[in-house]
């Protein structure tokens, strides 16, 4: 790494720089103490930072109106993730008009880099990536996420419904 | 011999021959669905168009019979265009659920389209709606909206096994193919309708949604299912084997095999085999690795070689068979060797197809070897006559692959066990042989798949094949065994498996299931 030097004659004496910082420091503090409110640092874990909607956190599987899943087991997401993560094993669903689902379906989420790949591969919108980002585990097994998990947890609240719908898909002649 | 330029190219072709088969034999490219080389003519798909000097309007290649100087183009930006609406009115009621479609990776729609189509679909009007997971029979599950009615099942079913069970019922948009009431898609080469059919709407109920394509890779092999010998793709990944389809043959099998012979992946995968080897005494059992056991077993053999016999199954290579046969007549310098033949009753059998009921891929290959050694053709009943006034003491079985084809295995090993020392090397799991007691050893070999060698078919046609993959790493082909049991020490190189464990959750959908969907044409119900 080369590191860019600029040699004036300020800076070749000590004090000029360190009282300068010491300046902007007690600036800062003097601004904090006054105006509480425009304080940029957060008491983070009391205080938590809102993200954008668009920010890629812990995956959710979608589910249909009747609170099932959406995914089709298509493997399009796990083909597409740079990590090789995802995991999936289809089945035979009894509604012919499901015909493919998935049954298992399991991110291992310490493999994972966040890259939205899957959420971008799937053709149905069935996952998603969701505004979680603190997820603790006590074990290395905490952090494969299974169906169970990825549709159902209990902050998803039943889980979260996929714009796509089968039956108006199907009706407009699709 | 009428000569021809296609694409450039000049050629001669055989009286009679149509262009597609020119350009098929000389590896150009041409897009087509219903003509397939084992079949008759169709010419129903219209997407094998071809220009030809000399004729204002395009023609199709699979039925037009190559004439003297006939000048072909199948390259111009014409044939393009017309390929491309061809392909867009197939695709009219297409459902194009590619992502639960097991033919996705393979597909003769998705192929074309990334070559002619790539453009926006111009239809306003509804999909034409159709019966989905319709239960054929047994084996094939048909999805009436993918099929695009190239009738190459149908011609199947009709000109190869003769059996004519599937037809095209009712007319334009709403044809679908069907089968007769009382009548499901049941024969024995059923399965072939799945690999020839361009698109997904025939799926093998067997591989349905197992895997998707493109985790797969393959590998040519020769089946080992049967005398005949049919040239076939293993496709397997690191979980295992999943599928076989027939390679083309002409000498051999053509381009079919039989749904059977497409079971044999079952028992080459690790769910099905020993992983180690078993040294069953009186007093228990204990686990070791496949070398060591053979190692082991070899004192006994040895200090009983002239009491020693040699139970030979057809399953193995000539390679194998010649150097054990070796081992076992000039080292031990035993000539008992007996020749294993399994359901004997069918053993002569054929189906007129391909299937014979010799289900050894090398039994031509063993009676070749034995009369090379000077083997004489020993009875069985010389086997169990010396079983019983104890001149065999011990006995060393190349067990089968494929079990289920030895329908009297149970007897075999109720004979066999009366030994005093039994060593019996197979690839799969026995029950049988996993209970008994006294002093035996189960050594795991190789299967097919995992090895070099060469079957010689009902025909005496011998077949090279190469090893696919390792399934099962400690195992010993009978060459190697053969050496240990001798005494020989050997140095087996370990062979890293690429197979990984893998927990499968059961399925909730049985095949029962599907029955429920079953769409049976009956006229006039439409
Ligand atoms: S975010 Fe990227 S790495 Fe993570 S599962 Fe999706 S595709 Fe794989
Ligand atoms: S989440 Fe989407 S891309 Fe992944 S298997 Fe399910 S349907 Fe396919
Ligand atoms: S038949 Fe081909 S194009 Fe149609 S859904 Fe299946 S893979 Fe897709
Ligand atoms: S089911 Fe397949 S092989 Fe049969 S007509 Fe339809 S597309 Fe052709
Ligand atoms: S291949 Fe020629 S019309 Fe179908």
């Amino acid at each position: 790494m080369s590191v860019a030097q600029r040699e004036n004659e300020l800076q070749k004496w000590y004090l000029p720089g360190i009282l300068g910082g010491l300046g902007i420091t007690m600036k800062h503090m003097v601004k904090n103490l006054l105006n509480k409110k425009k304080m940029i640092t957060l008491n983070y874990p009391e205080e938590k930072y809102e993200y954008s909607p668009r920010f890629k956190g812990n995956h959710v599987l979608t589910v249909k109106k009747d609170g099932s899943l959406r995914c089709t087991a298509c493997m399009l997401c796990a083909t597409n993730c740079p990590a090789e993560c995802i995991s999936i094993t289809a089945s035979e669903h009894e509604d012919p008009t499901v015909e493919k689902y998935p049954i298992k379906y399991e991110i291992d989420i310490l493999r994972c880099v966040f890259c939205g790949y899957c959420e971008e591969a799937c053709p149905v919108d069935a996952v998603r990536m969701g505004p979680e980002w603190q997820t603790p585990g006590l074990s290395g097994a905490n952090f494969k996420y299974n169906i169970e998990h990825l549709a159902y947890r209990p902050q998803l609240k039943g889980g979260i419904q996929s714009v796509l719908d089968d039956e108006e898909r199907h009706k407009a002649g699709i | 011999m009428p000569k021809c330029t296609i694409n450039g190219k000049e050629i001669e072709v055989k009286e009679g021959t149509t262009i597609i088969e020119a350009m098929y034999s000389n590896d150009q490219k041409i897009a087509h669905y219903c003509w397939h080389p084992g079949l008759s003519v169709a010419g129903v798909c219209r997407l094998c168009m071809c220009e030809i000097e000399g004729n204002p309007r395009l023609q199709i290649a699979c039925n037009t019979v190559i004439t003297e100087g006939m000048k072909v183009n199948n390259t111009s930006e014409k044939v393009r265009d017309a390929a491309k609406w061809g392909l867009d009115f197939h695709l009219i009621n297409h459902p194009l659920d590619c992502p639960i479609c097991d033919q996705a990776g393979e597909c003769g729609l998705q192929d074309q389209y990334m070559e002619f189509g790539k453009y926006d679909p111009e239809m306003a009007e509804r999909k034409q709606k159709k019966h989905k997971v319709v239960d054929l029979g047994p084996t094939v599950v048909l999805d009436s909206e993918r099929c695009i009615l190239c009738s190459r099942c149908v011609r199947f079913t009709d000109e190869v096994t003769k059996t004519s069970e599937l037809g095209i019922f009712n007319r334009g948009d709403k044809s679908e193919i069907g089968t007769h009431d009382g009548k499901p898609l049941d024969n024995k080469y059923s399965l072939n309708t799945v690999d020839i059919c361009p698109v997904g709407a025939l799926t093998s109920k067997d591989f349905r949604f197992r895997q998707r394509v493109w985790y797969l890779k393959d590998q040519e092999t020769v089946c080992n299912g049967c005398s005949t010998g049919c040239n076939v793709k293993a496709y397997f990944n690191k979980e295992g084997f999943y599928r076989v389809k027939p390679q083309h043959n002409a000498e051999v099998n053509g381009y079919w095999m039989c749904d059977e012979g497409r079971d044999v992946y079952k028992y080459v995968n690790r769910e099905a085999r020993w992983l180690k080897a078993q040294k069953r005494t009186s007093a228990g059992w204990e686990e070791m690795l496949p070398g060591a056991a053979a190692k082991d077993a070899s004192s006994v053999v040895k200090a009983n070689a002239s009491g020693t016999a040699l139970v030979l199954t057809g399953q193995y290579s000539s390679e194998e068979y010649e150097s054990v046969l070796k081992t076992f007549t000039q080292e031990l310098g035993t000539k008992k060797v007996f020749h294993w033949v399994n359901n004997s009753s069918s053993f002569d059998s054929f189906d007129g197809l391909l299937l014979r009921g010799d289900r050894n891929p090398n039994t031509k290959g063993l009676l070749t070897a034995m009369e090379k050694f000077g083997l004489p053709a020993s009875k069985w009943a010389d086997l169990e006559a010396g079983l019983a006034n104890g001149s065999i003491t011990t006995v060393v079985v190349a067990g089968p692959e494929n079990q289920v084809w030895f329908p009297e295995m149970k007897q075999v090993i109720q004979t066999l066990s009366k030994a005093k020392n039994l060593i019996w090397m197979q690839t799969g799991k026995n029950a049988e042989l996993e209970s008994l007691s006294g002093n035996v050893w189960l050594i795991p070999m190789k299967s097919y798949v995992e090895k070099d060698g060469t079957f010689v078919n009902y025909k005496g046609l011998a077949q090279k094949f190469k090893k696919v993959t390792t399934v099962v790493s400690e195992a010993l082909n009978l060459s190697e065994a053969a050496q240990l049991l001798a005494g020989q020490n050997l140095m087996i190189k370990p062979e890293t498996s690429v197979l990984v464990e893998t927990a499968r959750p059961a399925d909730r959908v049985m095949q029962e299931h599907r029955k429920k969907n079953e769409f049976v044409m009956k006229r006039g119900t439409l």
